[in-house]
């Protein structure tokens, strides 16, 4: 393969941080304060919780399933066990350390009981994901009312807590930037990922290849209900109480997310660095338009135009590369 | 060859077309009369499958003209070969499955009344269409309840009588059919012969044909051999005319040895409810078995069976003297038996992955360290199966679903090879792949694959299994006929056994089905 053609083919593969770089560049400039080191602070920061969500989706995704339960998981979780220290039993379970354990628990939990109705017992991942977000979410408004507040500072802490010595950046840029590493490095230089990728990208094929697909499933769903859970413990940590409408609607924008970051909807191609750059690009884009002064309630709207442009030129991108390739295949012949 | 008389309804001169590196079908002349039963036979590769590509306006001819009602067409879309009449049952039935019996009867022709389908009607009419032919199933019933035969038997029906065409072509619409079924299609043929129809029967089985047609064609090679009329035609006639030149049993160049290995694998009585029965054999290292059978004779289930992806159901399997039973393909995989998939698109690739990463699905546990993927051994492996295979590619980084069906087919021998298993269970690794890639997938049977391990193959034809077998065991609708050695090859008799007549001859004539 040629040098340029490989080039061209690194760009079309990332072309999500191209976009991240050109939308960026074009802010810097039209916008003031926009380039600033508390504005992007901010907007990292800001993301942090849909992150997760993106990550969860993106990695439920490259299984060749979908899980509509993430935001109801993120409320859930954290909410439950708020409840459990400081309500139902806060003599045994006063211990924030043990919180924490039981919030990554219980979402780990809810994902091994989805993964296991649509691995085990054949469910349909979109109807099994739907019913349960929506038990979840009514579990959620039924048992808490109101919020509750104050948290515990350790529980809060990845949320909330910020590091001065470091320009006043907050624990959750680090921690997702860590997670997302982990998760890189997962499906990129595991056996694990490799088989996981393999069996969203054929699951018949992997299995008669040795692959318990079945198992890869259900790891799928129980790391996208941990990572839900971490994304409930900043959401309720940055807001420094759990409250009944946390999360609400963010699953689908998640799903735009993973899509913009280069993840299939049809299983087996997705890359946790894609999916990074497509959580930034959400959260950028609807910085750029509070600071542009767009109305809250038009906000929406734009997001929507952002997917659907983002979908478009995900077939533009699939069409060139095929192109590339083509006539790269075609002057081979031509010189042999 | 006669003058064909000036009342057929469909008629071929001097059909050939052309694919890069073959020849599928060579100046072809065929006609069918009204009224007429003509069968077509011939070997797999014979050409049958592109002269009903052509007929039904999927395959463009090369050249020659295709004379319908007297109409010359240099070639047919599927639009026109409908309008004139030309009705195609394909072999493997394709049907709604969550439409009713009436509906799928009717489907594309459902009557209606501004818009509104009269529901009455509809049952009524697919009820006096199952009723004239004796088949008893309810019209409201789901297609998905149906039984393959029973699905295929109501898609004989549309394209017969609902469509009313004037040509209906039947490919191997038996070989999914039930005795009893089968007797029903004889009925359909019958009544359709008589409102002077055309009919081009297209089946493997000699009995079946010499029964129905009025008149058989012999393809070969892409060629008309013959075209005779029933009653100068016998069993033994018919089979030498299809399997022609006799093949002598070469003791070909070089890679033939005599001297295996030890027994690597021992299956006895291996059953698998509806698919085999009984089955017994051996395999050593070093050698290759050939598993020889039609449609339906339980080839592919048998190797499922054994590499665990549809465990059989009784019998007894060892491997180098222990006992196993595998209820997983992961299982035998461990244990070095590695299946190659017969669908390569379904069970065979992964699309999204590049060549190299499909190269290394089977073993990339084997370059593990501590979890983690050593990517630079792991890549080398690769580059070596890669050009051990010599799949057709700029780049190993391609991703797999740019390749063509014989690279793709390499790719998969590729992956399995890279595990080196102690038996490869191949099921129609020459499927659907050009000349070229067909040669060289059977020297790398020949060569590599067999060199420290044992072979079992299965394929459409007997060229290929004739070509680098050691062994050949023939089964007939799931039981074993009669195994052959190298040195007893014979085409003709095995074409025979094949069709059941060994299995019909060592059982007094009584055919059984294992199901």
């Amino acid at each position: 393969m040629s040098g340029g053609l490989k080039i061209k083919l690194a760009l079309l593969d990332n072309i999500i941080w191209l976009m991240l770089f050109l939308f960026f560049s074009a802010c810097a400039l039209g916008i003031p304060a926009f380039a600033s080191w508390n504005n992007i602070v901010n907007i990292l920061y800001h993301t942090t919780i849909m992150s997760m969500l993106v990550l969860a989706q993106g990695f439920v995704l490259v299984s060749g399933n979908l899980d509509l339960s993430i935001d109801a998981v993120l409320a859930f979780a954290p909410g439950v066990v708020v409840l459990a220290s400081t309500k139902w039993f806060p003599e045994t379970l006063s211990s924030p350390y043990l919180a924490i354990l039981l919030t990554l628990s219980l979402g780990g939990v809810i994902g091994y009981f989805n993964g296991f109705c649509v691995a085990k017992l054949g469910m349909n991942a979109f109807m099994q994901t739907l019913s349960l977000s929506i038990i979840l979410r009514g579990m959620v408004l039924f048992l808490i009312p109101l919020s509750i507040f104050p948290l515990d500072p350790v529980y809060s802490f990845i949320g909330k807590a910020r590091f001065p010595a470091l320009g006043n950046l907050p624990a959750a840029i680090p921690v997702t930037f860590c997670i997302y590493l982990l998760f890189h490095i997962l499906l990129k230089h595991t056996v694990f990922g490799r088989n996981y990728l393999a069996t969203g990208g054929n699951a018949r094929a992997s299995f008669v290849a040795g692959i318990d697909t079945g198992k890869m499933v259900i790891v799928g769903f129980v790391i996208a209900g941990l990572l839900s859970a971490v994304a409930g413990m900043l959401t309720a940590g940055r807001q420094d109480s759990v409250s009944n409408t946390m999360g609400t609607g963010m699953t689908l924008l998640a799903f735009a997310g993973a899509l913009l970051g280069g993840t299939s909807m049809s299983g087996g191609k997705g890359s946790a660095f894609g999916m990074l750059g497509g959580a930034i690009l959400l959260g950028m884009f609807s910085n750029a338009l509070n600071l542009l002064g767009v109305k809250v309630t038009l906000i929406h709207a734009a997001q929507g135009t952002l997917i659907f442009l983002a979908i478009l030129m995900d077939r533009f991108r699939v069409s060139l590369r095929g192109r590339l390739l083509r006539e790269e295949q075609l002057r081979k012949l031509n010189q042999a | 060859m006669e003058k064909p008389p000036s009342n057929s309804v469909l008629m071929l001169e001097g059909i050939t077309k052309v694919y890069p590196g073959t020849i599928a079908l060579e100046d072809v002349h065929f006609e069918a009369l009204p009224g007429e039963v003509h069968g077509l036979i011939g070997k797999n590769g014979a050409g049958k499958s592109t002269l009903v590509g052509i007929l039904s306006g999927l395959v463009e001819p090369t050249s020659g003209s295709i004379v319908l009602n007297g109409r010359p067409f240099s070639s047919l879309s599927r639009s026109r070969a409908k309008r004139e009449g030309v009705a195609i049952v394909p072999q493997e039935p394709e049907i709604v499955l969550d439409l009713s019996v009436a509906e799928n009867l009717f489907l594309g022709e459902l009557e209606n009344r501004a818009g509104f389908v009269s529901w009455r009607k509809l049952r009524t009419d697919a009820r006096r269409v199952l009723d004239r032919f004796g088949l008893a199933l309810d019209v409201d019933l789901q297609a998905r309840d149906l039984s393959l035969s029973e699905r295929q038997l109501l898609l004989i029906l549309k394209a017969c009588v609902v469509e009313d065409a004037k040509i209906v072509v039947l490919d191997e619409a038996s070989a999914s059919l039930s005795r009893n079924d089968g007797s029903i299609l004889e009925r359909i043929v019958g009544d359709l012969k008589a409102l002077g129809k055309a009919i081009l029967y297209i089946s493997h089985h000699i009995d079946e044909l010499l029964e129905i047609c009025d008149r058989l064609t012999v393809l070969r090679d892409g060629r008309v051999v013959e075209t005779r009329t029933k009653d100068l035609l016998d069993h033994r006639s018919l089979a030498e005319l299809v399997v022609g030149e006799s093949f002598a049993a070469a003791p070909s160049a070089g890679m033939r040895r005599n001297q295996f290995g030890e027994e690597i694998l021992r299956i006895v009585g291996l059953t698998r409810w509806g698919a085999f029965r009984n089955i017994d054999c051996t395999l050593r290292r070093g050698e290759i078995l050939g598993i020889a059978g039609l449609r339906g004779s339980g080839r592919t289930e048998l190797l499922k069976a054994i590499s665990g992806i549809e465990p059989a159901d009784a019998g007894r399997m060892s491997l180098k003297g222990k006992a196993v039973a595998f209820s997983r393909p992961s299982e035998a995989l461990r244990e070095g038996v590695a299946y190659l998939p017969e669908d390569r698109e379904s069970e065979g690739i992964i699309r999204t992955f590049s060549i190299g990463d499909n190269l290394l699905l089977n073993s990339i546990a084997k370059f593990s360290r501590n979890g983690f993927v050593a990517w630079g051994e792991a890549r080398r492996r690769a580059a070596e199966i890669f050009s051990d295979v010599q799949i057709h590619a700029f780049s190993m980084e391609q991703n797999a679903e740019e390749l063509s069906g014989g690279n793709k087919q390499k790719v998969v021998i590729g992956r399995i090879m890279s595990n080196e298993p102690e038996i490869y269970l191949l099921d129609e690794p020459t499927r659907g792949v050009d000349i070229g890639a067909k040669r060289s997938i059977l020297s790398l049977v020949n060569g590599p694959l067999r060199e420290n391990a044992g072979v079992i193959l299965t394929s459409p034809g007997l060229d290929d299994l004739l070509d680098v077998c050691d062994r050949i065991l023939v089964l007939y609708r799931g039981n074993p006929v009669r195994e052959y050695g190298r040195e007893d090859f014979d085409e003709k008799s095995l074409f025979m056994d094949m069709q059941g007549y060994g299995f019909q001859e060592q059982r007094g004539g009584e055919e059984c089905r294992a199901v």
